[in-house]
């Protein structure tokens, strides 16, 4: 066994985050001119410490595979067919309401080497002040979440845990004829968000 | 050479390494760090892959924050070049990769919103940029050694000189970000942060090395810090 060298300790971003690093970041639907197949949709929600606080200045990035289930990456066998309108990686961060927002696509379903069924799902890390390491999780999407079977979705103990890790459809919040879907993020307290280990 | 992708894999992180998660008298993080045990999970496709376009997305090249434009007046403060190498688990370069820099000026400012600090701004440093490691992994970026400043709201506690690092990794398991800090600084002995370590080694790797001087038409003191982000080959090389 050949030694390992150990991972560099990481620290919080701080308060100081540049918003440079997030504009254009939030549209995943446009790359080289090519719009995004599939159902364009709004992401959105509040990110939220102890309390029900909003917070302000946190950091959202997000990655997901296409449409048809494809990640853009080497790992994945049909990264060839990948579509060429979408990034699958996004950033936004909270307005001083709490408030993020993403224009991207539904994930699609896929299968995973384990032959394991990924239902559709959005990779989610929170960054921010307070945080020294980073928050991960992942979002789902279904009408139907106590039917949902998926390998990472499974991990997550009890019904009332695994729903709060669905984006609810809210007409409220649609923009224009962009469906939105809300995922709040409770860092901590009365409704806190489930978060796996990195 | 380019690590085969499809033949690694990360382990969780060891508690020993990293940070910890909640610090005394660092508030927010009390406010923040979820109460409950976070979850273990299987890594699949979804996390073993990542946006490792973001060089062309954003098109990243070579940065230098000493100014603001290529003929441009130099920001103020005291000329330094901070450069390392990226590598993984194994010691391999993790290569055109996207590191993100951020930083307060001389006088311990950001260009933020968040920033109420009273100190001027620069015209001519943005404190903030792009590059992207070389095939051997490697980063150097001229900059200004950025001040110390205070955190207004806390009554007692100012921050260390120190450096923000941003780096979108080859998967989604191999993001990381940090803060380093200058050897031999005294605002080093108290600062929160930098003080909420496991141990003492993993305090050191906090900071950056001195390297020396360097004089010529370009003079300026050389500081390097190497990082080495999660992840390693499934199967390890035969000796």
């Amino acid at each position: 066994m050949s030694r390992r060298a150990l991972v560099s300790p990481g620290s919080t971003t701080g308060p100081f985050f540049p918003r440079e690093f997030s504009d254009g970041s939030e549209d995943l639907t446009l790359r080289d001119r090519h719009t995004a197949r599939g159902q364009h949709l709004l992401l959105t929600g509040r990110v939220l410490e102890l309390g029900a606080k909003p917070t302000w200045n946190m950091v959202i990035e997000i990655w997901q595979p296409d449409a048809s289930g494809i990640f853009r990456h080497p790992v994945d066998p049909r990264a060839a067919q990948a579509d060429p309108g979408f990034w699958g990686w996004g950033r936004a961060r909270t307005a001083k309401d709490g408030w993020y927002r993403f224009k991207t696509v539904l994930p699609g379903a896929y299968r995973s080497e384990d032959g394991s069924e990924r239902c559709p799902h959005i990779n989610c890390t929170v960054l921010g002040i307070g945080l020294t390491r980073r928050l991960i999780t992942t979002i789902f999407f279904s009408d139907e979440p106590d039917r949902v079977s998926d390998p990472v979705l499974s991990c997550v103990p009890d019904a009332t845990l695994r729903r709060r890790l669905f984006a609810q459809r809210d007409p409220s919040l649609d923009s224009g004829s962009l469906p939105a879907y809300r995922f709040d993020i409770i860092l901590r307290g009365d409704g806190e968000t489930p978060f796996f280990i990195d | 050479m380019k690590t085969d992708l499809t033949d690694y894999t990360y382990s969780p992180l060891d508690d020993g390494t990293q940070m910890f998660r909640e610090i005394d008298k660092y508030t927010a993080s009390s406010r923040r760090v979820p109460e409950s045990p976070l979850l273990p999970r299987p890594l699949t496709l979804s996390e073993r892959t990542g946006p490792i376009e973001l060089p062309r997305k954003w098109d990243v090249g070579a940065l230098d924050l000493c100014r603001t434009s290529e003929n441009g007046p130099r920001a103020l403060g005291q000329l330094i070049s901070v450069s390392g190498r990226v590598t993984d688990e194994d010691g391999s370069p993790v290569a055109g990769v996207v590191m993100e820099l951020w930083q307060a000026n001389a006088a311990g400012k950001y260009i933020h919103e968040m920033d109420d600090h009273m100190a001027p701004l620069d015209p001519n440093f943005s404190g903030q940029g792009r590059l992207v490691t070389d095939e051997d992994g490697r980063y150097q970026v001229f900059t200004i050694k950025p001040g110390a400043y205070p955190v207004l709201y806390s009554g007692w506690w100012w921050r260390p000189p120190h450096i923000h690092f941003s780096i979108l990794g080859t998967s989604w398991m191999n993001r990381f970000i940090t803060q380093i800090f200058f050897p031999g600084e005294p605002l080093n002995e108290k600062d929160l942060l930098l003080n909420g370590v496991p141990d003492n080694d993993v305090r050191e790797r906090l900071i950056f090395e001195y390297t020396g001087t360097v004089m010529g038409e370009f003079s300026y003191i050389g500081y390097r810090r190497d990082f080495v982000l999660r992840g390693h080959r499934r199967t390890p090389e035969l000796a």
